[in-house]
């Protein structure tokens, strides 16, 4: 994980240049550091990355819009942190973990889902013994695997910089069929998140559209694992959602915007991570958190006029 | 078509291991205002979503329009978008970001998967004319979270206009507005009723308004305990099968 990677030698045109400690000179740092960023991204594994951070905020973000108000902020967290399960599943099973994520995130939500409406206690508890359990099972499981090549490190934070083509065509796919489902079906969605027994009344299946959508979101934190890690990939889902709805008064433009600030941060937390040589999946959650931040001060000032 | 809009046969509801709602049939007609009455847990609100198909009833039939409501709830779309529900106190959350014209526009669609801009002109119409029905224009870009408890009454009888209904089935439509609130709501909403020729489907805790307004009232205790015109449902004896003996002096002394 992290960006500590070699860079000599791989740039394409060759112009003798002094090692890059060298521009690290206290003259220049902002601008060193920009060309270095520059570099870097032209890299195909940082490409990749980005591209991959890209299409998982703008699906976290999609998504997340509607999770956090349908209150499965939290279901999103223990799908997240019960992958640890899944991926030493596959491990002891010999599969590789990005075969097994998607099918046991989808099994899973779906159990935990049935679980949920079968007893009678409180989402937030139950989510938290599925979510410790099935985090301490997946740990004593990898006791049994032996070495993990990618380590612990790697499924706990994610490696987005291991970000494969076959993943992004995955995550591609994966978009497109969120952004077809949610705009196809928008009015349904929004009358379901805001009163589930006047969308029934209107002919809405709810419970045909909570599974897709609990399958869906399921399907995006699976193929959003390997890069953000179980334990940050919530994230994803929750922060760029809240900061749009601070900075919203149409539902409309409280989804789109959700989607973009999710892209955004990926963006930035990028180039922060290449800027200062951080490990990539902090360093997303981190601008996150700054958008998020000064979405909390910008309507005191600007929007509340309007 | 039969000049019947519901048609109720024998409907059976539990709610978790009781009875919450048992055998109970009547039938609403074209343009009339039907009140059901009956003390708290008596079955009000679960006969109304029983008949709406939001809970499963256990057995009896339901028919809108001559239109059967299946036993998993489902009902031909075109019926229903000819009737309107205001749930009881509408109390969705308030952090939810959402105007009062794209809520009145929920209420226009009807609700297969299409592109989010399709017709938006003739929705745009459609709601603005909903929103000049109820007084309400100046409110049409205004977030619901800032709106009164009468403000938000009227967005949703705009919510409920903005497309023809048969009709129109109100929950405690009232409750959460003060004295005079309540009497402005339910002015319009029987103005709207002479326009629209609306039937009313309404659960109601004032008899005194039910005895003003209503055609007939639904005494309604588990059992359908009585049904008639507001004078003879609303009689002493008939308020004492439905409240019990202690309701009854209660009202007499005031």
């Amino acid at each position: 994980m992290g960006l500590r990677c070699t860079v000599y030698g791989t740039r394409p045109e060759p112009p003798p240049r002094k090692p890059y400690t060298v521009h690290r000179t206290p003259l220049s740092p902002m601008l060193s550091d920009f060309t270095r960023v520059i570099e870097l991204f032209q890299l195909p594994f940082m490409q990749r990355a980005l591209m991959g951070g890209i299409l998982t905020g703008l699906m976290g973000g999609l998504l997340g819009s509607f999770t956090i108000l349908r209150q499965l902020s939290f279901f999103s967290d223990a799908l997240g942190h019960s992958a640890l399960l899944g991926i030493s599943l596959g491990l002891l099973l010999g599969m590789s973990p990005s075969s097994v994520l998607l099918p046991f995130a989808v099994l899973f939500a779906l159990g935990v889902t049935y679980l949920l409406e079968r007893t009678r206690l409180w989402t937030d508890a139950l989510l938290n013994i599925v979510y410790s359990s099935s985090l301490a099972i997946g740990v004593i499981l990898l006791t049994f695997v032996g070495q993990y090549k990618g380590g612990i490190n790697s499924i706990l934070f994610g490696d987005i910089l291991a970000v494969r083509q076959g993943d992004l065509i995955v995550s591609t796919v994966l978009l497109v069929v969120c952004v077809v489902f949610v705009g196809l079906t928008l009015r349904s969605q929004i009358l379901l998140t805001l009163h589930e027994p006047l969308a029934i009344a209107s002919g809405i299946a709810a419970s045909a559209h909570r599974t897709a959508f609990i399958v869906l979101l399921a399907l995006v934190v699976g193929a959003s694992i390997k890069a953000i890690g179980v334990l940050l990939i919530s994230a994803f889902v929750v922060i760029p959602a809240c900061a749009a709805r601070l900075l919203s008064r149409t539902f409309t433009g409280y989804v789109m915007l959700s989607a973009v600030l999710g892209a955004l941060g990926a963006v930035l937390g990028m180039v922060f991570s290449a800027m200062l040589n951080l490990p990539s999946g902090p360093a997303i959650v981190t601008m996150q958190l700054a958008i998020f931040l000064v979405a909390i001060v910008v309507p005191r000032t600007r929007l509340t006029a309007v | 078509m039969s000049a019947e809009v519901l048609v109720v046969e024998g409907l059976t509801v539990y709610r978790d291991a009781y009875v919450a709602v048992q055998d109970v049939s009547f039938s609403l007609e074209v343009g009339t205002d039907t009140a059901i009455v009956g003390p708290n847990g008596a079955g009000k609100s679960t006969l109304i979503q029983a008949i709406l198909g939001i809970l499963p009833r256990q057995s009896g039939d339901v028919f809108w329009l001559g239109h059967s409501l299946s036993r998993r709830g489902a009902l031909n779309a075109r019926v229903r978008q000819q009737i309107a529900y205001l749930p009881q106190n509408f109390l969705f959350d308030r952090r939810i970001p959402i105007t009062v014209n794209e809520l009145v526009a929920l209420g226009w669609d009807d609700l297969g998967p299409k592109l989010p801009w399709a017709n938006q002109k003739q929705r745009r119409l459609a709601v603005r004319q909903a929103l000049e029905r109820v007084d309400a224009l100046h409110l049409g870009s205004q977030p619901i979270s800032r709106l009164s408890g009468g403000e938000t009454k009227r967005a949703l009888l705009a919510y409920c206009l903005v497309r023809p209904r048969r009709l129109l089935i109100l929950d405690e439509a009232s409750a959460g507005l003060d004295v005079r609130g309540e009497s402005d709501f339910y002015q319009l909403i029987y103005q709207l009723k002479q326009e629209q020729g609306w039937a009313i489907l309404q659960i109601s805790h004032d008899l005194d308004m039910v005895r003003k307004h209503c055609d007939r009232v639904l005494c309604l205790n588990r059992l359908l305990r009585c049904q008639g015109t507001p004078d003879y449902a609303l009689s002493p004896d008939n308020l004492v099968s439905v409240y019990g003996s202690e309701f009854v002096r209660y009202r007499h002394q005031h």
